[in-house]
């Protein structure tokens, strides 16, 4: 298909209707409310359902009850909204249901701003809700991308029932680039899943299906997280992406970043380069699951002296970036949190002082 | 002693929203904020939730607040307002305070109808002494233009688009005021900034009473009315003038129309200057005017009734 221009918002909306998501439900909130509004005209056309409920504690439960019916749902909301949803979140990995998120982040903490952000790494990967629960996160840094990994999605979370977030910022839905489309999916809207609530005649006879996250026997709730627990190690091992720039030569800094401002790493790299400072990035495109095994390796090299973690927040991910390399690197963030993307040149210079400040020259 | 209301007295009061805020030219709920407040004699402290009203008075570090003034999420306003007011109460039990304070809340009809109305609902049944102000511009115009459940039938928003599919919205608004009066709260109202003196009559009376109190103000959005700039009041009254937006009061379960206009205008003319009906025009849609006439018709002989029987719902 050729290429069109598209802000991210409408491409993320348009690639959820070619993926078969005909079922979508939200509450506005800056800066990702073109989802919504594409998508109100955009489903019916399509023989879909647009619903806006009234708060995103509503939503969470609509997309539980759609789910719960075998449906393909989705959301999208911004970081407060996301918040709200955080009970849902959890309950639906409970229940094991295949559910997207797309959270366009703003910056926090409260109502913080509206500008890009990612400042809910920490929500995304670590506490998408109470209990041992998990999303599997993917974390696009082109409108391309935003589109493909919505479509993924679905895919990924049918695979695993359950929660799926494509994480982007306030750039990546606001920004225009130039996407091109999968061909159309035929989803049926009635649901071939065994374990959904259709209908005993469904599955000809007597196997009452059931949708719950209670297990009030404590051997029954430890098997049922040892179970959740096997899954979130199945994606680890199956669904962990990433991908490594500029890691040929002798790179003396590992820059680690993901989404929007990996991007911005990329120009540095090459800013860098120029002046004949080696730098590799590695770009994690899952956050859950984290390319631990790989970021270490990377930072083993023995060219690599020192790794920087940028970051548009005020240094989440650099946990997991120090818990990967150990402690024989130095590991250091960089970032801003205010809704400010760094630029190339400002991601160098911190390469520049990291390499002054490590004596590594 | 109560602020008098003649026009030359009000204008020498001191308004506690300053000029600079940054809602848009001929915003409607900017006028309605600066009425209410006038219309209070009492110090005020105020709490708005997130919304167009929040964000345009509260720009970087500066306040457009000439009183105390609370922020909290979109949610729980009335939630925020009941802590605030809590706190009072204990104050004054021990001792520590003795001003007389109106707690007054601002909020869209967003943060009122939909999301915030868990937590007004709780508010009001606890029976917190606070004024609830929902400044209703009919839909979320902060964000955009998106339906809220005070959308009236049939208008188009950036959620309930005018097309094949559906011409807008196809449902009616909540009936807000009539839910607050279920709550049994002393006083409930709905107001109008084309009517400012009923409107702040209605203020006093309520800042006049202990415990919950909620008013309803219409607040006309040139924006998401897709009207001229200069329309707030005009909108205003013919939304009086042609009871789609009725003038009333509930005190204590009595109902009392404080307006009744001479002869009824024909929702039409309220309907007319505004974009977000353009596409009623059409030849196919002509059943959505009937359709809404008819309901204003019903609610509005529903009050007469509710006002003769001396209740609130008929």
């Amino acid at each position: 298909m050729s290429k069109v221009l598209m802000k991210g918002n409408e491409a993320i909306a348009e690639a959820a209707v070619r993926a078969g998501c005909l079922n979508y439900f939200a509450y506005p909130i800056t800066p990702q409310s073109e989802i919504g509004e594409y998508l109100a005209h955009r489903l019916p056309e399509a023989g879909g359902m647009f619903l806006q409920a009234e708060s995103e504690i509503a939503v969470v439960y609509m997309l539980y009850g759609a789910a719960g019916c075998g449906a393909r749902a989705f959301t999208s909301s911004s970081s407060p909204g996301i918040s709200l949803m955080s009970e849902g979140i959890s309950y639906l990995a409970g229940a094991q249901l295949p559910v997207v998120f797309v959270n366009i982040m703003r910056g926090g903490p409260g109502l913080g701003g509206i500008l890009p952000s990612q400042a809910d790494y920490f929500q995304a990967v670590k506490g998408a809700g109470h209990g041992d629960c998990r999303m599997l996160v993917l974390a696009p840094a082109s409108v391309q991308e935003a589109a493909d990994m919505t479509a993924e999605a679905f895919e990924l979370a049918d695979k695993y029932r359950n929660p799926v977030m494509v994480l982007g910022d306030g750039l990546i839905g606001q920004m225009m680039e130039p996407v091109s489309f999968k061909e159309n999916k035929e989803i049926a809207m009635e649901n071939k899943n065994a374990w959904a609530t259709t209908g005993m005649a469904v599955r000809g006879g007597n196997t009452p299906n059931l949708v719950k996250s209670l297990h009030l026997d404590p051997a029954a709730l430890n098997e049922h997280n040892l179970n959740l627990k096997a899954k979130y190690e199945r994606m680890a091992r199956e669904d962990t992406r990433w991908e490594i720039y500029n890691a040929e030569g002798d790179y003396q800094v590992l820059i680690v970043s993901f989404g929007t401002m990996s991007r911005v790493c990329r120009t540095a790299v090459e800013m860098l380069k120029a002046k004949g400072i080696e730098t590799a990035l590695l770009r994690p495109i899952t956050l859950f699951p984290f390319p631990e095994e790989h970021i270490a390796a990377a930072a083993d090299q023995a060219c690599c002296k020192a790794v920087l973690s940028v970051e548009m927040n005020m240094g989440q991910m650099v946990e997991d970036v120090k818990r990967s390399v150990g402690r024989h690197k130095p590991v250091r963030w960089y970032g801003k949190c205010g809704g400010e993307v760094p630029t190339p040149e400002e991601v160098a210079g911190e390469v520049e002082k990291l390499i002054a400040d490590t004596d590594i020259a | 002693m109560s602020v008098s209301l003649k026009l030359k007295d009000l204008s020498e009061k001191e308004v506690l929203l300053s000029s600079g805020h940054r809602m848009c030219a001929g915003c409607g709920a900017a006028i309605v904020v600066k009425m209410v407040l006038l219309a209070i004699d009492k110090p005020v402290v105020v709490c708005s939730p997130t919304g167009c009203l929040e964000v345009t008075t509260c720009i970087s570090d500066y306040t457009s607040w000439k009183t105390p003034w609370i922020h909290s999420a979109f949610e729980n306003a009335a939630a925020t307002m009941s802590g605030v007011e809590t706190m009072y109460r204990a104050l004054k039990k021990k001792g520590r305070i003795d001003k007389e304070i109106t707690f007054v809340v601002f909020a869209g009809d967003g943060g009122t109808y939909d999301i915030g109305f868990q937590s007004l609902s709780g508010a009001m049944e606890r029976g917190h002494d606070m004024l609830y102000v929902c400044y209703d511009n009919n839909a979320y115009m902060n964000t955009g233009i998106q339906r809220s459940s005070a959308t009236p039938f049939g208008a188009a928003t950036t959620t309930t688009p005018a097309g094949s599919a559906i011409p807008g919205k196809m449902q009616h608004r909540k009936n807000i005021a009539m839910i607050m009066a279920a709550h049994d709260i002393p006083y409930v109202a709905q107001a109008a900034p084309s009517h400012y003196k009923d409107l702040m009559r209605k203020i006093q009376k309520a800042a006049a009473v202990k415990g919950p109190k909620f008013l309803n103000i219409l607040s006309p959005c040139n924006r998401g009315w897709r009207s001229r700039i200069d329309d707030a009041i005009t909108l205003s009254r013919l939304a009086v003038e042609t009871c789609t937006w009725p003038l009333f009061e509930i005190e204590n379960g009595e109902t009392t129309i404080t307006y009744k206009p001479k002869k009824k205008k024909p929702v039409e003319d309220f309907l007319k200057p505004q974009g977000r009906f353009a596409h009623f025009n059409k030849p196919e849609n002509e059943w959505l005017l009937k359709k809404i006439q008819q309901k204003v018709d019903r609610e509005w002989d529903n009050l007469i009734r509710a006002e003769s029987a001396k209740g609130f719902y008929n």
